[in-house]
């Protein structure tokens, strides 16, 4: 188990106060381990950017501490803050970029703000531009870059002062699917690359799956489900998350195949129609082929759907086994032994197995 | 009307009059209007030090400031003229009136000026670890230099028109040129001379400032 980089434990946030007073987040605890990407979903006014604006303390709960590397940010009196500040980076949605300084100025401010001198301060911007691939637009305004170079401009600006956490506010919303990926993909690299912890926020699933281990779900300022990605994926508790994975995860089963009924091909013999769900390494086709050598039935391959998240397999095969009674069972039966995921589609399932809805 | 080779060292003096007044006065207003601007934006409410006190004393005191006719001030202050410059007349006593004049009218410009800067920019640098001050002298100034260059651009037009009005009352430059010449005595070759050279002088301060803020602007 890595250590715990980032604890924020009955975290409370109230906007306003009597009649107009807003809930933003009742009671959050979570813990986020060092070097790890933990992304935060959650609709439209769910409390997600209270909640990361919380970890810098540029919103002030109410109630509840934030632990950061050990130490209690909500504790900590002014010039403490601005120190502890500095070794925590921020992207924002709309860049957040200064328009009267150039490329090189802007990553330079953190590092004139924090004091490092003129001669380190050089190296360092050139070092950051180089890493977000922005050498050629040292001198450029920000008002001549398209979204995607602001965001790494943004990036190279959060990393300058080596901060050991990133958060990012919706950092690819405002950003073409294309111009997204590349900036996910860059996040992924300087998460891997400098040990950071990064703690993102978003609406869209699909970030999620892309780079975030761990993912929490939140909802009306209040954390539903958190897990390792891929557990939240294969088995997702709330209909929020559900809803999340839908869009994402092309899982629903089509119609007709649905409608599919029991076949009976020949005296003795019988066509289930089963779709198998996998994560990682105990996918598709050897157990499918062991499963043909072993019981002796026919295996039709009738859908299948392969995904990624982050870098483990995830998807289902629907497929139609036909054969004796038995050896369908049986087949069934060792299919759930591989710890497969297994769904009769038609007809009545071995027993514990969940069937079609 | 003959023209007179003496009415154009006339005009020229009185330029460089009203120009001594205007600059001294603008130059001064700046000094201490900025500050009173920033710190009029800072200490508002959900700024970035906020300090409801001190933030509507500095409003009533500028809003007193600025609602007093010129005209007024020009007389009322006299003593604390005197007092400050050693005269009342001349030049250098109508430039305390207009750079007290002009004190509140900065800071409201630069009040203006620097409440457009987003509000995300400003964020960024707390979230950085910025002090008060660097934030300042690093991002509210910077970001709201073409605002600030426009908004001082007005003032000096203000003061161009005032600095007439002060010379009315023994101030010297242009308007002094223009009652004392062109109205006392008849001269409408002068009145309109200096009518003209004001309006060009208007329309360079103008140009200038509006090159000016468009080079510092990179939106
Ligand atoms: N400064 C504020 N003053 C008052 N209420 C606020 C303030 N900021 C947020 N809220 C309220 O707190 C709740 C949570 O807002 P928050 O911005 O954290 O949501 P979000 O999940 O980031 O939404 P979005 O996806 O739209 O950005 C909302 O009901 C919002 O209206
Ligand atoms: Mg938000």
């Amino acid at each position: 188990m890595a250590e715990t980089m980032i604890r924020l434990s009955n975290v409370t946030k109230i906007y306003g106060h009597g009649d107009g007073q807003v809930v933003a987040l009742r009671d959050v605890s979570l813990e986020v381990k060092k070097g790890e990407i933990f992304g935060i979903i959650g609709l439209s006014g769910a409390g997600k950017s209270t909640l990361i604006r919380c970890i810098n303390r540029l919103e002030v709960p109410q109630r509840g501490t934030i632990e950061i590397g050990g130490r209690d940010i909500t504790k900590l009196n002014g010039r403490e803050l601005r120190e502890a500040r500095r070794g925590i980076g921020m992207i924002f949605q709309h860049f957040n970029l200064l328009s009267s300084r150039t490329v090189f100025g802007n990553v330079a401010f953190p590092l004139e703000v924090a004091g490092v001198d003129r001669a380190e301060l050089r190296k360092r911007v050139k070092e950051l531009v180089d890493l977000v691939g922005l050498s050629d637009k040292l001198y450029a305004y920000p008002s001549q870059l398209s979204g995607g170079q602001k965001q790494r401009v943004g990036i190279a600006r959060a990393l300058a002062n080596r901060p050991g956490v990133l958060l990012c506010d919706e950092a690819t919303s405002a950003l073409d699917p294309e111009t997204t990926k590349s900036i996910l993909n860059l996040l992924r690299d300087v998460n891997r690359r400098l040990e950071l912890t990064i703690v993102l926020i978003t609406h869209e699933m699909n970030v999620i799956k892309e780079i975030c281990d761990t993912v929490a779900v939140i909802e009306n300022g209040q954390i539903v489900e958190n897990g390792p990605v891929v557990e939240v994926f294969a088995n997702p508790r709330t209909s929020t998350a559900r809803r999340f994975i839908k869009g994402v995860l092309h899982t629903e089963i089509p119609e007709e195949i649905r409608q599919r009924k029991l076949i009976v091909h020949r005296e003795g013999c019988v066509g289930k129609t089963v779709r198998i769900s996998f994560i990682g390494q105990s996918a598709g086709e050897p157990v499918i082929s062991s499963l043909i050598r072993r019981f002796d039935v026919d295996v039709n391959i009738i859908y299948a759907n392969l995904d990624l998240i982050k870098e483990t397999p995830f998807g289902s095969l629907i497929v139609e086994i036909v054969g004796p009674d038995d050896n369908v069972e049986g087949s069934l039966q060792y299919l759930a032994d591989q710890g497969l995921k297994i769904e009769v589609l038609n007809g009545v399932g071995p027993t514990g197995l969940e069937s079609a809805g | 009307m003959v023209w007179d080779p003496r009415v154009w060292s006339l005009l020229v003096e009185a330029l460089w009059e009203t120009l001594y007044m205007v600059g001294v006065s603008l130059a001064l207003s700046a000094l201490f209007g900025i500050p009173l601007g920033v710190l009029l934006v800072i200490t508002g409410p959900r700024h970035i030090r906020p300090n409801a006190a001190l933030h509507n004393i500095l409003s009533v005191i500028i809003n007193a400031g600025r609602s007093i006719p010129f005209i007024i001030l020009l007389v009322a202050i006299v003593p604390f003229t005197r007092l400050l410059v050693g005269t009342s007349i001349g030049t250098t006593g109508a430039m305390v009136p207009l750079t007290v004049g002009a004190i509140p009218f900065v800071a409201r410009v630069v009040e203006s000026a620097i409440l457009e800067v987003e509000w995300g920019v400003i964020e960024a640098a707390q979230a950085m670890g910025a002090t008060t001050w660097q934030i300042i002298v690093k991002v509210l100034i910077p970001e709201a230099m073409s605002g600030l260059v426009l908004g001082l651009t007005i003032t000096a037009v203000s003061l161009v028109s005032y600095s007439a009005m002060a010379g009315a009352v023994g101030g010297g430059g242009l308007g002094d040129l223009a009652v004392r010449y062109g109205y006392q005595r008849f001269r409408g070759d002068i009145m309109l001379a200096t009518v003209l050279v004001l309006v060009i002088l208007v329309q360079g301060i103008q140009s200038l400032g509006d090159w000016l803020a468009r080079r510092l602007s990179h939106r």
